[in-house]
């Protein structure tokens, strides 16, 4: 109105050129993408978690925030929206993509919903071949991640259900490729992890269809969320399969991946990848013996030494034993004592049996048994470190398993390889454990109904008996009640520590023992 | 204190630059020296009698300038400057300005009066200057008209300034009765008068207390009506503008006058000087807006979800409005076609025919189908063209039942006419009419088709021919072209395009090659039309549209090979580059939508990228807006492998987002900064540091137009989502801002819509940015960093909850900042989203949603808080 000649604003015309208008609806386009790859990302990301999470602990849910559907109503809606979604596929017209991807994201919504989730309900309305229809090549991305997002649902379920995917299978495998978008990769791998995880049989389809090689790729750039579903599908995958593991170890670029990932991927990727290397390491030697000579042990001791959670020290602990016990390379070369990192194995392995939890205990007591097992210097280094006491403590204090794994280190520590065969004793280990008390703990060992257990308890008492200087032996073990342990084999079914004991007790405890005294 | 400024005024409207410049940097320094003498001397020039007119009035605009901006941020920071004077320095300008109300010089007069308005502006909402209005008022009782005229005009100027709660209820009857009278017969004085009527137009926001009081009403009604009939044209006119605000300002008063509305107007509309005659249409165009409004917020069924009830005074004024406007179809200009710019009263006519159409639907069939078939046929071109745009203007309303029939008898007649008609108008107007045809009649959700496989080649042979037509009708059939493509978008694997496919694109290209090409926008509406026919075109044809990049690519060579040009010719190559680029950028888009295309695009990558590097190197805004759009599709295209385009591409990036003046290019180039960093993932680390910088200072700045700084936010989230915890060494400047502007957005009260809709844009962008940020560190051991930030987010989230005012897009972000907040912090989050005063009821609202994604966000929120809880 400043101007004295305005008028108000002017109507555009109806009859206007195409062009102004085309050119700011193409431009708008533009923008509606961009938003909608915006948007699906982050669902995408919030997605994943949702489910990592749910897989390793039930989420309690809070009871007035939560909204509880009878089971029955659920299935009604399962049945509901496919019906819906076959109408959607169906239908032809404007907008069809948008409809179908609405009716597949309310399947996946019933199917997220509940801790029952109605996968019969769906699989019986024929959920299976729409699903894979709904996969076919050149699909819009969204269509694609809701689809393989419904079939990780189902996929979750019980193992005929599970089985139930595999007219899926080819073209999840598919979608993995390099074309597919990350998004649309990162789900289907999810859900193969699932079906991979029912068991052998479903695996052995999996590699016969070429799942191995675009899981494999999916490792190799540095996309955490991708990355960490990959891995924890490719560790369901070569579970057992030792030329899986073989194989995909030959893969370019698995190697450098696997180390890159566990050396800088946040606890959660570190957790899943050092899953597959537990794998690598048990089942493959060919995979053992380039992870030895690559500085898997030094990654996996800086995790042990900076981590705390129990969830990724568990599967590095159990690579880290692997490693030592699989190949010789290792305690060869690496291992060495001077080395440093062989004195940060120790540091992280006492950090671990002085741990509270179980497992731990127990994986990291077997990881240094077999650098127990290796050469004197090695033996020298464990018993000169503050591990002996911890390990006398928890022969004497813990659970039988762990008892087990500990008396092979104390066992190892005391005799030494030799040309003859016959262990060479190591005078002054024995003389200082047994000083330490381990010899209750191991008389126990004797009276266990476990046959290793008792060997080991039976072997230390061996040493003891022959080796504590001035014949002290007999009187320390008959001072932990050790005939009477020893006794309880003269009519043992096994015949090898019947005669041991026998042999024993004859020899140490024959007609002559006391006499002297 | 004040000081001689009239020279230096005076040079600056000199012709002579050097001396314009010099007085202009004079009068800057001024104003940066000593503000207060600066506008105190520029209002003493303004009040000054003695001193020349020219340099009095630009005294005022200065002063004017100095006291509003545009740019929001500027217009505060004038506001806040204005205030801090001294109050005996703002009283001497203030009387200064009043003064000159009653100067002779017509000019001083006007522009003090929008000065004052300005100050009004600023000082009424702080309740300073509260004798304004009463000394203003008791100046319209003074006697020389010139006076009152000027005291009427800031009036005027005063309640567009001024939002109507300021002024006191008492006040505002004290206006509206002095501009009221001032309309009045009785007023002698025709510049009174006139003043007053157009004071009212801006005055009428002020007066819904009077428009619900029957006696003000009528008073006020039968005012602005006599003025209608006034002998002088301006205040005719000016009066209807009053008249169509009434319209749409207090349309469910209306209807005791709508009858009397109707007899002037339509008088209006068959006698009255074309100005008048304009707004008597515009008052009904204004009341078809109205009830189409009400309608659709009816929804279809009668529940009456609209606050205002339609009271259908279109349907009822139907048997006499339609013919009405079907008279004005007949008053066309010789030469419109060719005027872009052209506005008449058959153009206006039209334009209402289809509003009327879209209010009433169905029934406008009948009383327009006799007009068309009497006048479709006549010799006399006028009625032959009125008869087609009278068809062409209901095709948007009725329903397709009714009009199907109608179209499939029609539709042989207007290809008839479109090849063989004589007159052009006739055939620009039937083409026209087929693209509307199209436009709303074909396409997969219509029943029963317009175009069918007997048609099919018979519509297109036409189209096709009449693109080597006068420009005009050329331009017109590449729209019937587009909207024909257009209903195929959906068609499914096959089209029936397909087997024309080749021939459409060849005869699109000739068209864009036609020497006369530039006259009536042809050349843009053929590759517009071609970009749809490529956009809806199927795999079938796939193969055609890779040929086609390589023809793009050959034109866009060629307008960067051409040397020497004319300013004129440079300017139309510019547009044909723009044309080349939005060109590819669709082809770009449609290729790389599937992966056998993909393939066969990237190919030709490296060459496009050369190509649209070179196109910028050109340095012309336009260009690069369409060219960094085909960019970011060509990101997306490529994926990883547009890292290797960085280095030459990262410059224009940078230039773009520097671009403040030219602000929708920033704004498309922060869109592709966003389509980059899903492309390259953690490889755009390499350039944050750059694009972060630029971004933050595209904050600070207060040039930037507004509507850019929501995208930049949401950029923020596209950069953090991609380089994860990375963004840490950004946190400490963008979380900064983030709070600032989240503070700014967070309350709208007093809002007009449009700025609702800006804060909501705003919430939009800042939320988007703090989900990207949290995704983007979630599984970090850095996620400790956005602790401190948690409790302000969440308090912000309170109070866009409390404020009750969020659109459902900003509720489905704001809901899932929720969830992301709680899934990234976990149990650290835990007692603050505890302690936060509404999540949980926030929470409960989106999980009851309808819409679905808000519900599903919801839903995911709803785990990610219970596990943080929990822990």
């Amino acid at each position: 109105m400043a101007d004295e000649n305005s008028t108000p604003h002017k109507r555009g015309p109806l009859k206007s050129s195409v062009g102004s208008a085309a050119v700011q609806r193409r431009r708008d386009h533009a923008v509606t993408v961009r938003k909608e790859r915006r948007e699906a990302l982050m669902r995408t990301k919030r997605l994943c978690r949702v489910g990592v999470s749910s897989d390793d602990a039930d989420v309690p849910v809070d009871a007035d925030m939560a909204t509880d559907e009878e089971q029955s109503v659920l299935e009604d809606q399962t049945v509901k929206s496919m019906e819906e979604l076959n109408l959607a596929i169906a239908y032809q017209g404007k907008g069809a993509m948008q409809k179908r991807v609405n009716a597949l994201r309310e399947l996946r919504r019933l199917l997220s919903k509940s801790e029952y989730p109605p996968v019969e309900a769906a699989l019986k309305a024929g959920a299976m071949p729409t699903l894979v229809q709904c996969l076919s090549f050149g699909s819009p991305d969204e269509q694609l991640l809701e689809t393989a997002w419904c079939l990780t649902n189902i996929a979750a379920g019980k193992p005929e259900e599970t089985k139930a995917l595999l007219p899926a299978l080819p073209l999840l495998i598919a979608h993995m490729g390099e074309k597919s978008s990350l998004p649309v990769a990162e789900q289907c791998a999810w859900a193969l992890g699932n079906v991979a995880g029912e068991g052998e049989e479903l695996r052995d389809v999996l590699l016969s269809q070429g799942a191995l090689q675009p899981l494999a790729r999916m490792m190799l750039p540095n996309k955490g969320s991708t990355v960490r579903t990959a891995a924890w599908a490719l560790s369901n995958l070569i579970k057992g399969h030792a030329k899986a593991a073989t194989e995909l170890i030959r893969i370019d670029g698995v190697l450098d991946a696997i180390l890159r990932h566990l050396k800088r991927g946040d606890e959660e990727l570190a957790t899943e990848v050092a899953w597959v290397v537990v794998y690598l390491t048990a089942l493959s030697n060919v995979a053992t013996s380039m992870l030895a000579k690559s500085d898997l042990l030094q990654i996996l001791v800086d995790r042990l030494a900076s981590s705390n959670s129990l969830e990724l020290l568990i599967p590095v602990l159990r690579s880290l034993g692997n490693l030592v016990a699989g190949d010789s390379y290792v305690t060869d070369n690496v291992l060495v004592a001077g080395n440093e990192v062989t004195v940060r194995v120790i540091q992280v392995m006492i950090k671990c049996l002085s741990s509270e939890h179980r497992v731990l205990k127990k994986e990291s007591a077997w990881a240094l048994s077999n650098v127990a097992a290796g050469s004197v210097e090695h033996k020298k280094l464990i018993h000169s470190s503050g591990a002996v006491s911890i390990l006398i403590r928890l022969l004497s204090t813990s659970p039988f398993d762990i008892r087990k794994e500990v008396a092979y280190v104390l066992g190892n520590l005391c005799v030494a390889p030799s040309e003859s065969g016959r262990p060479v004793l190591i005078v002054d280990h024995l003389v200082s454990l047994v000083g330490g008390g381990c010899l209750s703990g191991f008389a126990d060992l004797v009276r266990s109904a476990d046959i290793e257990a008792a060997r080991l308890g039976l072997q230390f008492l061996e040493l003891v008996l022959r080796g504590m200087p001035n014949g002290e032996g007999p009187k320390l073990v008959e001072a932990e009640d050790g005939i009477e342990a020893m006794e309880r084999f003269q009519f043992h079914e096994n015949e090898e520590l019947r005669s041991m004991a026998n042999q024993l007790v004859d020899k140490y405890f024959g007609e002559d023992y006391g006499l002297d005294a | 204190m004040a000081m001689e400024v009239t020279q230096i005024l005076l040079s600056a409207q000199s012709v002579d630059s050097t001396v314009r410049k010099h007085a202009e940097e004079n009068l800057k320094q001024f104003q940066e020296q000593n503000l207060p003498a600066f506008l105190l001397s520029l209002s003493v020039e303004l009040a000054n009698e003695e001193k020349p007119v020219d340099s009095r009035k630009l005294a005022g605009l200065v002063l004017k300038n100095a006291l509003d901006a545009k740019e929001q941020h500027r217009k505060y920071e004038f506001v806040q400057r204005w205030l801090s004077l001294d109050v005996s320095v703002k009283s001497q300008i203030k009387a200064c300005l009043l003064q000159t109300l009653s100067s002779t010089a017509i000019d001083a007069r006007s522009t003090a009066s929008q000065v004052i308005a300005k100050v009004a502006g600023i000082e009424l909402p702080q309740k300073q200057w509260p004798e304004l209005v009463g000394s203003l008022l008791s100046n319209v009782h003074q006697v020389p008209p010139h006076v009152k005229q000027a005291t009427i005009e800031t009036l005027g100027y005063l309640c567009e300034e001024v939002a109507p709660e300021v002024i006191d209820q008492d006040q505002v009857n004290k206006i509206l009765t002095a501009v009221v009278q001032g309309m009045n017969a009785n007023e002698a004085n025709i510049e009174v008068r006139l003043a007053s009527t157009r004071a009212l137009y801006n005055a009428l926001g002020f007066a819904q207390a009077n428009f619900s009081n029957d006696m003000e009403r009528d008073y006020i009604m039968r005012v602005v009506c006599e003025a209608t009939l006034s002998p002088e044209v301006k205040i005719r006119q000016a009066a209807y503008e009053c008249l169509v605000s009434i319209g749409s300002t207090y349309y469910e008063k209306l209807a005791p006058y709508i009858q009397d509305i109707f007899n002037i107007t339509s008088k209006a509309v068959r006698d009255d000087e074309e100005p008048v005659a304009l707004q008597a249409i515009e008052f009904w165009s204004s009341i078809c807006d109205e009830e189409i409004d009400i309608l659709d917020d009816y929804g279809g069924d009668f529940t009456a979800d609209s606050d205002v009830p339609c009271y259908y005074f279109i349907k009822q004024a139907l048997p006499a409005l339609v013919p009405l406007l079907l008279e004005t179809l007949l008053k066309q200009e010789e030469d419109q076609d060719q005027d872009e710019g052209a506005w008449n009263l058959a153009m206006a006519g039209g334009t209402c025919l289809g509003l009327v159409a879209r209010t009433v639907g169905d029934d406008i069939v009948p009383p327009v189908m006799p007009f068309i078939e009497e006048n479709i046929t006549k010799g006399d071109w006028r009625q032959r063209e009125a008869a087609t745009y009278a068809f062409g203007s209901i095709l948007e309303g009725p329903s397709p039942d009714k009009l199907t029939p109608i179209v499939n008898v029609a539709l042989g007649f207007m290809l008839t006419a479109l090849t063989k008609d004589p007159n052009s108008h006739v055939k620009d107007t039937t083409a026209w009419t087929l693209g509307r045809i199209f436009e709303f009649l074909h396409g997969s959700s219509v029943e029963t088709p317009i175009i069918t496989p007997a048609n099919c080649q018979q519509i297109i042979t036409v189209l096709l021919q009449s693109m080597k037509d006068a420009p005009n009708v050329a331009e017109k059939a590449c729209g019937a072209l587009y909207f024909l493509a257009q209903g195929y978008e959906d068609v499914g694997p096959t089209s029936p395009l397909t087997p024309y496919f080749q021939e459409i694109v060849q005869s699109l290209l000739n068209v864009t090659h036609r020497e006369d090409a530039g006259e009536s926008r042809l050349r843009t509406a053929a590759y517009e039309t071609l970009n749809e026919v490529v956009r809806s075109s199927t795999e079938e044809t796939a193969r055609l549209v890779v040929e086609l990049v390589q023809v793009i690519m050959t034109e866009l060579h060629k307008t960067l090979e051409a040397q020497k040009l004319s300013s004129d010719e440079r300017e139309k190559q510019t547009e044909l580059q723009g044309l080349l680029c939005g060109c590819l950028q669709v082809i770009i888009q449609k290729l790389g939508a599937s992966d056998p295309t993909k393939y066969a695009l990237l190919q030709f990558a490296d060459q496009i990228m050369n190509l649209l590097l070179r196109v910028f190197a050109c340095r012309n805004a336009t260009v690069h807006e369409e060219a960094m759009l085909s960019i970011g599709a060509l990101a997306y295209a490529t994926g990883l492998n547009f890292a290797k385009y960085m280095p030459d591409f990262y410059k224009y990036l940078e230039m773009g987002l520097q671009n403040f003046e030219e602000y929708q290019v920033c704004a498309v180039t922060v869109g592709v900064v966003g389509d980059i960093c899903r492309a390259l993932e953690d490889k755009v680390l390499a350039y944050c540091d750059g694009i972060m910088t630029q971004l933050l200072k595209d904050l600070s700045s207060n040039q930037l137009h507004r509507s850019v700084k929501p995208p930049i936010f949401s950029c923020f989230g596209d950069i953090a989502l991609a380089i994860g915890e990375n963004f840490e060494k950004y946190l400490m400047y963008a979380m900064p801002m983030l709070q600032s502007a989240a503070e700014l957005s967070a309350h709208t009260s007093g809002a007009d819509d449009e700025m609702i809709e800006y804060t909501n844009s705003l919430r939009n962008g800042i939320l988007e940015a703090y989900s990207g940020i949290f995704q983007g560190f979630k599984n970090s051991p850095k996620t400790q960093l956005l602790i401190p930030y948690a409790p302000h987010i969440l308090q912000f989230l309170d109070s866009i909850y409390i404020e009750k005012d969020m659109d459902d897009i900003v509720m489905k972000t704001a809901i899932g900042v929720l969830g992301d907040l709680a899934d990234t912090l976990g149990s650290n989050a835990g007692a603050l989203i505890r302690e936060s005063l509404s999540s949980k009821d926030f929470l409960n609202e989106c999980l009851s949603s309808d819409d679905h994604l808000i519900k599903e966000s919801a839903e995911w929120a709803r785990l990610a808080i219970n596990r943080a809880i929990s822990v």
